[in-house]
């Protein structure tokens, strides 16, 4: 498994705690390149965690991975999910306890989610917008 | 008093995902709401697949328009990464 990408390491301004994001995909190749592209579109302040693939590398999702996930992305501003296909979120929800203030999970097209939840967690908004952020993207035209 | 803003610029390049992130990253900064038009298309300049659907080329005109109580930092800062980002491509 992958690193998180992103980490800030020098920030600009006063240091701030921002929303973490993690990717559950299963694949873990998907999960990464996902991750690598959402780092780079948003330059890099945000920490974003691969959580794709089984335990033993195959296509499929882990629960330790997510768990892992979970952990590493959230800095005290709360954590946003994206999973891939819906399958995903069995896994995920079967982590998540009831409610919990932390952690949402986003329902939104993985790439283009991915892009526009890293985005606005690197301009500073509050996990709610950074889900919301990620659900526009059912409506964002290519052409 | 929010106060309207708007200012234009031609690119220099292509408003490709890396530029489109930065202006969206800036935008939402910002407390004014601010949009970027470019051939006849509006978007969210926070919304960083709107910026990538307008599919702003070289050579075109961008305007960046801004309403809120930040308006004119947000166009200054806009027009900034609109005149920098695209240079270099993405």
């Amino acid at each position: 498994m992958s690193e998180p990408v992103g980490v800030p390491t020098s920030e600009r301004e006063a240091p701030m705690s921002r929303v973490g994001i993690v990717l559950v995909s299963h694949s873990a190749g998907l999960a990464e390149g996902t991750a690598s592209l959402a780092g780079q579109v948003s330059g890099g302040t945000v920490t974003i965690v691969a959580a794709g693939g089984t335990d033993d590398g195959g296509l499929g999702t882990s629960a330790a991975k997510v768990q892992r996930g979970l952990r590493l992305a959230d800095s005290g501003a709360g954590v946003v999910i994206l999973p891939d296909l819906g399958s995903a979120v069995l896994t995920v929800r079967a982590l998540l306890a009831e409610d919990d203030p932390q952690v949402i999970l986003a329902d939104a097209p993985f790439v283009e989610g991915a892009v526009a939840a890293t985005v606005a967690a690197a301009a500073g908004v509050d996990m709610k917008a950074v889900a919301a952020a990620a659900e526009e993207a059912w409506h964002a035209r290519k052409l | 008093m929010p106060a309207s803003f708007e200012q234009a610029i031609t690119l220099a390049g292509d408003l490709h995902a890396r530029p489109a992130g930065a202006l969206a990253v800036a935008a939402g900064r910002f407390a004014s709401a601010v949009s970027v038009s470019a051939g006849g298309r509006t978007a969210d300049a926070k919304s960083v697949l709107g910026v990538m659907g307008l599919g702003a080329a070289s050579g075109q005109h961008v305007t960046v328009t801004a309403h809120g109580p930040d308006a004119e930092e947000a166009v200054a800062a806009l027009i900034a990464i609109l005149s920098e980002a695209t240079k270099v491509g993405g």
